[in-house]
């Protein structure tokens, strides 16, 4: 962290060069680091014509000049001017990266059709997370509270009662099948549902759920 | 500023999980933004109890590790407007979360919420070190029980170890007839052992366990006792006088009577 709070960067961009201060950097120490950076670089710099700006700490007028001073005897650098830049960290527009321990990803799990596939016996109980990066065959039942995340699709040799996420890089194109369908939540790529609040007529038909145009359609097989 | 309030037993299965579903929703019902806080890591109930286990996407552990912010972990109720739930992780154990993120959560709601509602593990382990990090108040749930009663001296030790001073009782599940006949102790007899202020008395009531299997709070019935009691100590955790339910006559004939109705009509 220290070696952060005490360092200069150097910028190039379209508008000139743009070098950003730690803001509780000594100013004294600052000057002597731009020298010592410029100077290194002395090649790159001389006879060149530089707008600068600065960004973090907030100089005075007198130290502009010591700073421009400071860069022009080190490399012989023409600066045309030296102006502070107040610059806001442009805000991330976040987005869903993961939902449940995959990360998403531009390029998909591709073995869908034919890829590795891992197979559990036994009940997937409450608090047990199957997490697989392909497709995944359960023979027995999932649990409320369990999870089952894979990159591929996810087949239920029993009831489906827990959480499933079916294509967790993001592809829609997978799918989950179960002997009864009727999990806590079931998320196909980036798509969430979940059962009515009202419990629907119990129904023992093994079931699948796709994504078509967005949605996740569940019938029987 | 939000007031966060543990709820907490060190014994398990005396009602804590339930209490806060109950105090939660009454504390909403009375107008107050409140925030459910499941800290059971690993063996999480409450949102089983509140109905919500099917919208949960982001839980404590994601916020604290900051997968996400806490705004997108918070799960709206699906009844009530400014009744918010905090899942805990399922798929974790106590040890994800350290007594020193909790209470920066906890500071963090305490911004955007007037009541934070934390439920606590049973045991004495790092899960209830986690959930007291935050609290400006204790209440502590006991059964009627002598082993419950133990387990609370215990907790209210260690609350007042860990400077959450006067901590408040809630007696849950007292059979008034039981203890008339003198098989249950009393509530004077648990105050004379614990020596802190009572803040309710909630009767042993059926109504509780349809209301916990179907996900919806008992205090919402009008008709139900425990829910009446819950409404009560929800307005006493405002500040106002409450006189305590007269639970004597319970279980009499009348009662008896009014259940059969609350049981036909639920």
């Amino acid at each position: 962290m220290k070696d952060e709070t005490n360092k200069i960067t150097f910028k190039g961009t379209a508008e000139g060069l743009v070098i950003i201060i730690p803001e509780q950097m000594d100013t004294d120490l600052v000057i002597k680091q731009i020298g010592n950076k410029v100077k290194a670089a002395e090649k790159f710099f001389r006879g060149a014509k530089l707008k600068v700006l600065y960004r973090g700490k907030e100089l005075t007028e007198q130290e502009e000049e010591k700073l421009k001073d400071v860069m022009v005897k080190n490399s012989g650098v023409i600066i045309e001017s030296i102006n502070y830049e107040l610059y806001e960290p442009p805000i991330v527009e976040e987005k869903h990266t993961q939902a449940s321990g995959i990360p998403f990803r531009h390029i998909f799990f591709k073995g869908l059709d034919e890829g590795p596939c891992k197979f559990v016996r036994g009940t997937i109980r409450s608090g047990t997370r199957v997490l697989y990066e392909g497709n995944v065959v359960i023979i027995g039942d999932a649990n409320p509270g369990s999870e089952i995340v894979a990159s591929g699709n996810v087949i239920v040799m029993g009831a489906l009662r827990g959480m499933v996420h079916a294509g967790a890089d993001g592809n829609r194109q997978a799918i989950v099948v179960a002997l009864k369908l009727s999990p806590t939540q079931l998320r196909i790529g980036d798509i969430i549902t979940r059962c009515p609040d009202i419990p629907e007529e119990i129904q023992s038909r093994p079931e699948m759920a796709t994504v078509k145009d967005g949605v996740i359609y569940v019938e029987p097989l | 500023m939000g007031e966060v309030i543990v709820i907490t037993s060190g014994k398990g299965g005396v009602g804590k999980t339930t209490t806060t579903a109950n105090l939660g929703t009454g504390l909403c019902l009375l107008g107050k933004k409140v925030a459910l806080l499941d800290t059971d890591i690993g063996l999480r109930n409450l949102d089983v109890v509140m109905g919500l286990e099917n919208r949960i996407v982001y839980d404590l552990v994601d916020v604290v590790e900051g997968v996400c912010r806490i705004k997108q972990a918070l799960i709206k109720d699906k009844r009530y407007d400014g009744l918010y739930l905090l899942p805990a992780a399922q798929t974790r154990d106590k040890n994800s979360v350290t007594p020193n993120q909790m209470l920066k959560l906890c500071d963090d709601l305490r911004e955007e919420f007037d009541y934070i509602i934390v439920d606590c593990p049973a045991g004495i382990e790092q899960g209830f070190k986690n959930a007291i990090a935050g609290a400006d108040r204790a209440i502590v749930i006991t059964t009627p029980e002598v082993s419950a009663v133990r387990d609370a001296d215990r907790i209210i030790g260690l609350l007042e170890a860990n400077e959450i001073r006067k901590p408040l009782l809630l007696i849950n599940r007292v059979r008034p007839v039981m203890v008339k006949k003198g098989d249950m102790m009393s509530i004077e007899d648990i105050i004379d052992i614990l020596a802190i202020d009572l803040i309710g008395v909630v009767p042993d009531d059926e109504n509780i366990i349809i209301s916990t299997n179907r996900g919806e709070p008992a205090v919402t019935e009008d008709k139900s006792l425990a829910g009446q009691a819950y409404r009560n100590v929800a307005k006493r955790i405002m500040g106002e006088e409450v006189p305590l339910i007269d639970l004597s006559g319970q279980d009499g004939f009348l009662a008896k009577v009014k259940k059969l109705f609350g049981f036909r009509s639920a």
